[in-house]
């Protein structure tokens, strides 16, 4: 009976299939999941971006309908039996025949293209670079679903007949949260409070507290240091230390502000370029001041100062955009639509900073005391009050930074003269070099920091040639082995020169022996508004100023109109072979700028953060997730392009990328809170074999998160079961206890010198990180060297990770003062100490089996420290308390630091 | 054993073998979705593209990353050696004889050598400075060598010598990079990183790929030389050390005996199973494993390193003494690495950067110095491998960043104290031994002074292409997935140099 009925019910169904194929007209074939799937297997490998084999290529369609070699297009839209490109893919002659030399296109896949061809052959979009839509929420009842997060997330399980799990218990969940939120196991208190209430609202109340704590920030910071390739050094060979944590403490603090992310964004992007910058504008854009830099003897700046901007360019997109862009620095994307001039006009955006890889990494911001700020507001009130508001903001810029200067490093022609450590121009008795195209127009004063190890000294400036006009002839004197800023009139002249410079000095015997090395000159005016009253006071406050020694941060800083540089694009990627000149842009495919932005950083910034940008929102959205869930909705979080691993969930990403821009204002937080109230986080991590094969990645999400916690969180979570935690915020780089021999980078007498007091224990985003050496259970467990943006941690699972664990001395000296807390806890009786421990670790009582095997681990290590006076003390580590019972314990503690349910979040 | 214990045990290898058959098989689906546009691309498209349906991209897995698996053809060598002096040795003292240079000496360089150059030091117009060894020819091969190198000499008939080397970086650290990574900048896997991601590793109780460093710095170039780029971590070098540990944390904390440590693994497995039956993640079975190789690492690491039990001859055959720290144990050390299964060791020497500032860094005494440190050593791990049988599949590579120039650096154009050459990416020489290498013979020519390539020219990336290709690898289609485009070791050039194979 059953089958009768399924045999009609399948010929009514076939009878109405055929009807609509003979009596309606065919579907209308879609490019992005039909045509261009077949193009990107089987035809773009000759004929696109790389390789335009015939003059054919179908990157874009104007290309694949233009004329091809033969001088005939190959696609003629509307009228497949006319386009070559049929007639190729049909062809039985194998030498006609495409893909040549490769297995023929199916019946399927020509009938897919002639369909498309014959509809108007349209182009479609790839869906990661069309704007965010708002997805209609799958309307389901449930009443496990909490938030329209589950709507989703059960649509999509009930399509493959897979039913979500159950909630985590409560200490289960409690963990979970608040390692994901601030990094850290809860504080006892909220723990307690949590567990102890019975509320509905227990959960949402912890998550609210959980936001709101400090550890938040230094959290979320430590994500954004791997893709701001946050490093304490600058990379390469001898891998110089770095002043640069001001950005690290900048991201805690805009973090715990909420600072909404456009925000966060544009300000990192171009806060130089807001109105009237404060320091903390300042300190944002440093973001991209975490380029590494080559102080190596004889590179070349020039090359290194590349470098930097083209992964400037890189990391913008890659960490903001989930997109690789690096492809197109040396042709069109081969299978994204993005041609290769749009990459430098997307690079003519950083292409003016005033960085140069100097040695003291200029641009920089000069940070102040507090009586210096008050002179510094001083000059800057006096001349605004009587001068100009313009020249008070000059000065106040000039002031904090040092710009604009010009290096001496552009120095060259030298005669007896050389560039020194390829960063500074020295000469020599009777040395020259040249300075080129210098604006000389209204400037009447040379400033210059110079150092000179003699007396007597005198430096000439000659005008467009060594025999040209003096412009002026200057002593100079010892300094001292210190730099010294000089301040000189200079007779005013018009328009731009090459400036000869020659130094002579009677004194110096030797023609070798360098006499004066410069670092930077700066022409301009002289101080104004010497005939107002208190010039004097403003004057000195300004000299002193230049003087001060002060804390400086590496920054972005934009070149003025004197110092432009254009742009241009590299034939192949070679920097030095340079093509057609290029204007900022950018790319044709995605949203266009603002007509009223500047076409500058800060309209570039203002571009990213347009909620028509179909990436930022994305990207982020897919990142947070990641964090979360251990995969992101689109697994190759760098990566969203058609060669990316397709979104297993791609309307809950626009959801909550809608949501994000437009219900949440660009707020983090209320973007995590959304997604850690929904049932699908809060589910238990418990699997079944069924499970694991259906889905062994937890890609569906019919169950709750279970991965390794990252190197921070680990070593975080350690120091706080063990009470050794230091609370302190901010601040230098930290160095904790490191073996010897890490650090050997040549031409560097850098040495790891162990921090003090309770520095030996801050959170892990404070250790102190050399690129070249990191710190290594930081590497051991997945961390980056950061010499780049790190886009996405791989995790792994290694027999280091166990010895790190067990026997580097840091997590020994906690498991020490972990076995120290559970003596606390409970004297005398070793049980209640491991159940107690046990729950200040995971909040839940111990079971019977794990209890009896760590009663074990303790009796059998007892028996041997009953006897062993020496290993005793070595292990409690000093002779006072030395006795076997806390040897015994500390041996018990450092195998619970070990438990796979300590190592995970559960 | 009590029953009870093995049947845990039987338990505990059903569940794992479990585990590795859903990997296996995830694993597979994720190659066909991703295989599909890795299929798209022709081998037509260099470098950017990967093609092949017979690479597997990607062949990651988490629970057994190192597990040994077959190349794509059948190689000459099983593991690899190799011996790098960080700072550039000058090869006009080692292997390229120019006796033409030596009647330029101390004339000045015309300015055609100089023309378009940039050097890392030299400036302005330096004297050319003639070779400060004298050289004979060894072997049946006629091998030129130099007086610097009489042991080497000895075993000339074992080494086949790239005399045409060329790079174009001309500082130490991209140098290295370079000649490691595939590239310049930072942020590549390097080639032991790529071969033991490749082919695993034969002895699961030792790192696959091994680096030992002595001349008491890191390379210019640092961790980055052995780092893991894009491939996961597991596949980075691991620095074995001479002193403190051997490898980082593998001794236990004092007071810990092997007998405690050994119950507190027990203890841990033993919850860890249990957090198993709960949760049923492979994760765990996979991390128990990992403890259990952690534990035997600890007896198996230190005593590889050890060589102290080595016999008297051997010591004085590689000039060893227990307890330094020098490049003589090192490469005893790599003999016995490799011999116990070790895919890739990795040596670094530092203190070859011989400019001429200091009698340490002059090309006729510090060189000369260096010399005596490393020729005895090198010339033994030949003819040690040779009689224990290894030679024929281990493949040893000795070699730099860059040469020297031919002429005396004059730094900021001044007179250096001491005669020493600047760097000179044109020409260098680097030799292979063993694994499929033909001995005795020469490859690549400079000109007279030894300043340009111009026969048998060679460079990094076909060094690189060598080495995989001895390993059983098609350069071309070794590929790693990464940032939405296949990556491999050689950029988008290479070829094999079969003029030195066998």
């Amino acid at each position: 009976m059953k089958s009768r009925i399924l045999v009609i019910v399948s010929l009514l169904i076939l009878t109405g299939s055929l009807v609509s194929y003979f009596y309606w007209p065919a579907d209308k074939i879609d490019y992005n999941t039909q045509v261009k799937p077949i193009f990107n297997k089987k035809c773009i490998a000759c004929h696109g971006g790389v390789k335009q084999k015939a003059g054919f290529s179908l990157l874009f369609r104007e290309e694949a309908l233009g004329n091809t070699e033969s001088g005939r297009p190959a696609i003629i839209p509307g009228n497949p039996d006319e386009s070559e490109l049929i007639r190729r893919i049909t062809e039985t002659d194998p030498e006609e025949r495409m893909p040549y030399k490769h297995e023929a296109l199916s019946k399927g896949e020509i009938e897919i293209l002639t369909q498309w061809i014959k509809q108007g052959a349209e182009w479609g979009e790839h869906w990661a670079y069309l704007s965010v839509t708002n997805e209609k929420v799958p309307d389901i009842n449930n009443e496990w679903i909490r938030n329209s997060i589950d709507n989703f997330i059960l649509n999509n399980l009930q399509e493959v007949g897979i039913q979500p799990s159950a909630q985590a218990d409560k200490p289960t969940l409690l963990r979970r949260v608040s390692l994901d939120l601030t990094g850290l196991p809860p504080e006892e208190s909220v723990a307690t409070k949590f567990l102890n209430d019975n509320s509905d609202q227990a959960y949402e109340n912890l998550v609210n507290e959980l936001l709101a704590a400090s550890g938040y920030g230094e959290r979320w910071a430590s994500l954004w240091m791997d893709l701001a390739r946050y490093a304490d050094t600058r990379g390469y060979e001898a891998d110089r230390s770095r002043s640069i944590w001001k950005y690290r403490d900048w991201l805690i603090k805009a973090f715990n502000d909420d600072k909404p992310y456009n925000k966060f964004l544009e300000e990192q992007l171009a806060g130089d370029l807001m109105p009237n910058p404060d320091d903390s504008k300042y300190i944002a854009t440093a973001f991209h001041r975490n380029t590494m830099t080559n102080d190596e003897g004889g590179t070349e700046n020039e090359e290194f100062r590349t470098a930097a901007v083209l992964d400037r360019v890189n990391t913008t997109w890659s960490a903001l955009m989930g997109t690789t862009f690096n492809c197109v620095q040396c042709h069109s994307h081969p299978y994204d639509p993005f041609k290769h001039e749009e990459y430098y006009k997307f690079t003519a955006f950083f292409n003016n900073t005033r960085d140069e890889d100097t040695q003291a990494e200029y641009p920089v911001l000069r940070q102040y005391s507090a009586t210096d700020s008050l002179k510094l507001l001083q000059v800057k009130d006096w001349l605004t009050k009587n001068v100009s508001t313009e020249k008070g903001n000059e000065y106040y810029t000039f002031l904090k930074t040092w710009q604009p200067t010009i290096n001496s490093l552009l120095c060259d022609e030298f005669k007896n003269a050389a560039l020194i450590s390829s960063w500074y121009a020295g000469l020599r008795n009777q040395g020259s070099c040249r300075l080129q195209n210098v604006t000389l127009e209204n400037k009447n004063q040379l400033m210059v920091r110079y150092t000179s190890r003699y007396d007597g000294g005198q430096w000439s400036i000659y005008l467009d040639s060594l025999n040209g006009q003096l412009l002026k002839s200057i002593s100079l004197s010892n300094t001292k082995n210190e730099w010294k800023i000089l301040t000189t009139d200079i007779p005013l002249s018009s328009g731009t020169h090459n400036l000869y410079f020659n130094y002579f000095n009677p004194s110096i015997k030797s023609l070798d022996e360098t006499g004066v090395m410069f670092e930077w000159f700066q022409f301009g005016q002289q101080f104004p508004g010497k005939e107002k009253t208190d010039f004097d006071v403003a004057y000195k406050n300004f000299n002193d100023l230049m003087k001060s020694k002060v804390e400086e941060t590496p920054i972005l800083i934009e070149n003025n109109k004197e110092q432009f540089r254009s742009t241009h694009v590299f034939e192949r990627g070679n920097w030095l072979v340079k093509g057609e000149e290029v204007t900022p842009d950018v790319p044709h495919i995605m949203n266009p700028m603002d007509a009223n932005a500047p076409k500058n950083r800060l309209g570039l910034a203002m571009w990213l953060t347009d909620k028509k940008n179909p990436l930022v929102a994305r990207a982020l959205v897919n990142r947070l997730w990641e964090q979360l869930f251990g995969f992101g909705i689109v697994e190759t979080l760098e990566d969203f392009g058609t060669q990316g691993i397709p979104p297993t969930h791609k309307e809950l990403l626009d959801h909550l990328s809608w949501q994000f821009m437009n219900d949440f204002d660009w707020s983090l937080k209320k973007l995590l809170k959304e997604m850690v109230m929904s049932a699908t986080y809060r589910q238990n991590s418990k699997t079944n074999d069924e499970l694991i094969r259906k889905d062994p990645e937890n890609k569906l999400y019919a169950r709750g998160p279970r991965i390794r916690l990252s190197a921070e969180q680990l070593r975080d979570q350690a120091l706080v079961v063990s009470n050794l935690i230091s609370k302190k915020m901010y601040g230098k780089s930290v160095m904790p206890y490191q073996p010897g021999g890490i650090w050997r980078s040549p031409y560097n007498g850098d040495k790891w010198v162990m921090s003090k007091g309770e520095d030996q224990n801050r959170r892990a985003l404070y250790t102190y990180w050399k690129r070249t050496a990191p710190y290594p259970s930081m590497l051991t467990f997945d961390g980056g060297a950061r010499e780049v943006c790190v886009t996405r941690r791989i995790r792994t699972n290694t027999p280091l990770q166990a010895l790190t664990a067990l026997n580097d001395s840091t997590f020994f000296v906690m498991a020490r003062s972990f076995a120290f807390r559970m003596q606390a806890l409970e004297s005398n009786d070793v049980r209640k100490q491991i159940q107690k421990g046990y729950e200040s670790m995971l909040f839940k009582p111990i079971s019977n089996n794990r209890l009896s095997a760590l009663v074990e681990l303790y009796t059998k290590s007892m028996s041997t420290f009953a006897t062993d006076k020496k290993a005793t003390t070595e292990i409690v580590g000093t002779s006072n308390t030395a006795i076997p019972e806390t040897a015994a314990l500390i041996v018990v503690a450092n195998a619970m630091l070990n438990l796979d349910e300590w190592v995970n979040k559960n | 054993m009590t029953q009870k214990e093995i049947h845990t045990q039987r338990l505990l290898k059903e569940l794992k073998d479990l585990a590795l058959q859903h990997h296996t098989r995830r694993h597979f689906l994720k190659e066909s979705a991703m295989g599909l546009g890795a299929l798209a691309l022709g081998a037509l498209l260099p470098g950017c593209t990967n093609n092949s349906s017979e690479v597997a991209n990607n062949l990651f897995d988490a629970t057994n990353p190192l597990t040994p698996k077959s190349p794509m053809f059948p190689g000459k060598a099983r593991s690899v050696i190799y011996i790098h002096m960080a700072g550039a040795p000058s090869q006009l003292e080692l292997f390229s004889y120019k006796p033409e240079l030596s009647k330029l000496d101390g004339q000045d360089c015309p300015p055609s050598l100089l023309e378009g150059k940039k050097f890392a030091f030299i400036r302005g117009v330096p004297k050319m400075l003639g070779p400060q060894a004298k050289f004979k020819q060894h072997g049946k091969g006629g091998l030129w060598l130099s007086e610097n190198l009489p042991h080497l000499s000895t075993v000339a008939d074992d080494i086949a010598i790239l005399n045409a080397v060329t790079t174009d970086q001309f500082n130490h650290a991209p140098a290295q990079l370079l000649m490691h990574t595939g590239t310049a900048r930072l942020g590549r896997p390097s080639m032991g990183s790529w071969v033991t991601y490749g082919l695993g590793t034969e002895n699961k109780n030792l790192p696959g790929f091994v680096v030992l460093t002595s001349g008491g710095n890191n390379p210019d170039a640092g961790k980055s030389v052995w780092g893991s780029g894009f491939l996961p971590s597991v596949y980075q070098g691991v620095q074995c050390r001479s002193e403190g540990d051997p490898v980082l944390f593998i001794k236990d904390p004092d007071g810990m005996n092997r007998d405690i440590r050994k119950a507190s693994i027990d203890a841990i497995n033993k919850i860890n199973q249990e957090q198993y039956e709960e949760y049923k993640d492979p994760e765990i079975l996979s991390r128990i494993a990992q403890y259990e190789m952690a534990y035997k690492m600890q007896i198996s690491v230190p005593e590889v390193m050890n060589i102290n039990d080595e016999p008297e001859y051997i010591h004085q055959m590689y000039g060893t003494k227990p307890g330094a720290a020098s490049f003589a144990n090192n490469i005893l050390l790599a003999r016995k690495l490799v011999e116990k299964g070790v895919r890739f060791v990795q040596l670094f020497d530092w203190g070859w950067d011989a400019h001429g500032d200091s009698a340490g860094n002059a090309v006729d005494i510090g060189l000369v110095n260096k010399c005596r440190l490393v020729d005895k050593p090198i010339t033994a791990l030949i003819l040690d491998l040779k009689q224990r049988g290894l030679l024929d599949d281990t493949l040893v590579i000795w070699g730099s960043e860059f040469g020297r120039t031919p002429m005396q650096e004059n730094r900021e154009g001044k007179k250096m104290p001491f005669k020493g050459r600047d760097h000179h990416a044109e020409a260098f020489s680097m030799w292979m031994a063993g694994g499929g290498i033909k001995g005795g013979t020469s490859h690549g020519e400079t000109d007279e002074i030894g300043y340009s390539a111009v026969s048998g020219k060679v460079d990094a990336f076909d060094i690189q292409a060598t080495i995989l290709n001895q390993l059983g690898f098609d350069h071309e289609k070794f590929t790693y997935e990464s940032q939405g485009r296949p990556f491999r070791l050689t950029d988008v050039s290479g070829k094999v140099i079969h003029q030195i194979i066998t």
